[in-house]
């Protein structure tokens, strides 16, 4: 009976443990001491940085209440909207040159010396720039987005087929296949995870430089909102658009990853 | 007659003499092997007799015609594990054939025989980064089978697997190259396996690569390893590669 009972209690004991190591609740548990941390810190210093619960009633009251005209969710549908038109032009651009860069040494050593030029370049650095020649409109905020999102996607095209083993070439060639087969069953599949990666980053890249386009001279967006937040000194909705903003990558990469896992279903991944 | 015929074949790297000046006949039907020491370009003869990579001079003929595996029914086992990471087992094992052109009757029907006979039933649909190195070189040896090639190359195709299964598909691939009557080119630095497999055993010589020396291997099969004619020129091979 005693025995049972000690045995009972290390059961729970270890279980307990167990629940404490999984992965999960450590996130929440990490989350939950970082909102803490948080509060007590704006509790000591209240006037520029928002409480939580302040944070969360001013992204609830943007739901109905129209900020400059627009509630939240259109601010939010604005800079998507420029993201993914930017986002496509990237990709209609980009993909082909970097191919193109990885497949031919000579197109690669024309392009190369330009594409090295401008690619350390940051996007915003492009504003003055951009308002100068397209006006403050959205063809300039467009195109800061393309200039950022466009390098990721040429750089690991070009290194998608650059860096395929020659060795599938080989076995191709030995069997016999031609060199459509070639482009067919190994230089597209070959350099699809890569190709995918780049437009990953590309995505965030343009997440990211959505935002700062959006600091200068717009009506309407995520920047905005930021923006109007210190104007009218709220730094709830600062905070708010701020959170908005992280949420929305976060799903963007989500989405992106299962999207990847739908296209090359051979790269599984371990789960660590 | 010849099935394939090497006339001069010379290889350079730059200044590096990789082969030179090699000459050899290999039979219809014959079971060739190739052993030599170490690093003696042996990869670099089979590239060459496979057109992966150009010669620098000398001709490689197959049924008198110049090499082409476009045209020729060429299959070649790479040493390095070479299936296509983005098609299942299966797929791997049937693409050869599907570059061929097999009707998917026939198709269906020998890649049933040969998964059964690499002994990979259990994971036809699994990708290849799912399964072990050694199940891969399966994968390679099975697409190579199921072509049925009038000339197979093979690459120390066997030297990534283990003890067991080795001697087992020494004997399965005996056992197909008897049926099928196809020529066999087939790569080692393991002494004993050659003297096992071969009908004739090419022994190369140190780089710059020439051909040192043949022999006959005039044994019956299935042939056995503690026959004193089998160590006899087991001896006398391991005696020609021997550089100290």
């Amino acid at each position: 009976m005693a025995i049972s009972k000690i045995e009972n209690k290390t059961a729970v004991k270890i279980a307990l443990l167990e629940f404490l190591r999984s992965k999960y609740i450590l996130y929440a548990i990490s989350l939950i001491l970082f909102i803490i941390f948080w509060d007590i810190s704006a509790k000591m210093n209240g006037r520029f940085l928002p409480r939580p619960w302040a944070v969360l009633m001013e992204l609830i009251n943007g739901i109905n209440e129209p900020i400059a005209g627009k509630i939240l969710i259109v601010h939010l549908w604005y800079s998507l909207k420029r993201v993914f038109i930017a986002y496509a032009i990237a990709i209609a651009i980009g993909i082909p040159i970097g191919l193109l860069m990885g497949y031919s040494k000579l197109i690669n050593a024309w392009i190369k010396p330009i594409f090295d030029l401008f690619k350390p370049m940051p996007p915003i650095a492009w504003i003055s720039l951009a308002i100068l020649w397209f006006g403050i409109g959205e063809t300039s905020k467009v195109f800061i987005i393309v200039l950022g999102a466009i390098v990721p996607v040429i750089l690991n095209s070009m290194n998608g087929i650059r860096l395929i083993d020659p060795s599938l070439y080989h076995a191709i060639r030995m069997l016999g296949g031609n060199s459509r087969q070639e482009i067919l069953e190994v230089t597209l599949p070959a350099s699809l995870p890569a190709i995918f990666a780049g437009l990953q980053i590309s995505l965030s890249m343009a997440w990211t430089t959505v935002v700062a386009a959006e600091l200068m001279g717009a009506r309407e967006g995520m920047g905005f909102i930021i923006i109007r937040g210190m104007s009218v000194s709220n730094p709830a909705m600062i905070v708010g658009g701020m959170l908005v903003i992280a949420v929305t990558a976060w799903l963007l990469s989500v989405l992106m990853t299962l999207l990847e896992r739908r296209i090359c279903p051979w790269k599984t991944e371990l789960e660590h | 007659m010849s099935k394939v015929s090497v006339t001069g074949l010379t290889k350079e790297f730059g200044d590096l003499t990789v082969l030179k000046d090699v000459s050899f006949e290999v039979n219809k039907g014959e079971f060739l092997c190739i052993v030599g020491p170490t690093g003696c370009g042996k990869t670099t003869f089979l590239n060459l007799l496979a057109k992966l990579i150009p010669a620098t001079k000398g001709t490689i003929y197959i049924d008198n015609e110049e090499a082409d595996p476009k045209k020729h029914n060429i299959s070649f086992v790479f040493q390095e594990p070479s299936s296509l990471p983005w098609r299942t087992v299966k797929d791997n094992i049937a693409y050869g054939m599907q570059v061929k052109k097999i009707p998917p009757a026939e198709m269906e029907a020998r890649l049933e025989k040969v998964i059964d006979l690499v002994g990979l039933s259990d994971c036809i649909n699994l990708y290849p980064n799912e399964i072990s190195a050694s199940m891969e070189q399966r994968v390679a040896i099975a697409r190579a089978f199921a072509t049925n090639p009038d000339l197979l190359l093979m690459d120390e195709p066997y030297g990534q697997l283990d003890l067991k299964l080795r001697f087992y598909l020494e004997d399965e691939l005996i056992r197909i190259w008897t049926e099928s009557k196809n020529t066999v080119i087939f790569i080692t630095h393991n002494i004993e396996e050659s003297v096992y497999l071969a009908d004739r055993i090419l022994v190369l010589s140190n780089k710059p690569t020439t051909v040192k020396q043949e022999v006959l291997v005039d044994l019956p099969r299935p042939r056995n390893i503690l026959d004193p004619e089998f160590s006899r020129i087991r001896n006398q091979v391991t005696d020609l590669i021997k550089w100290w």
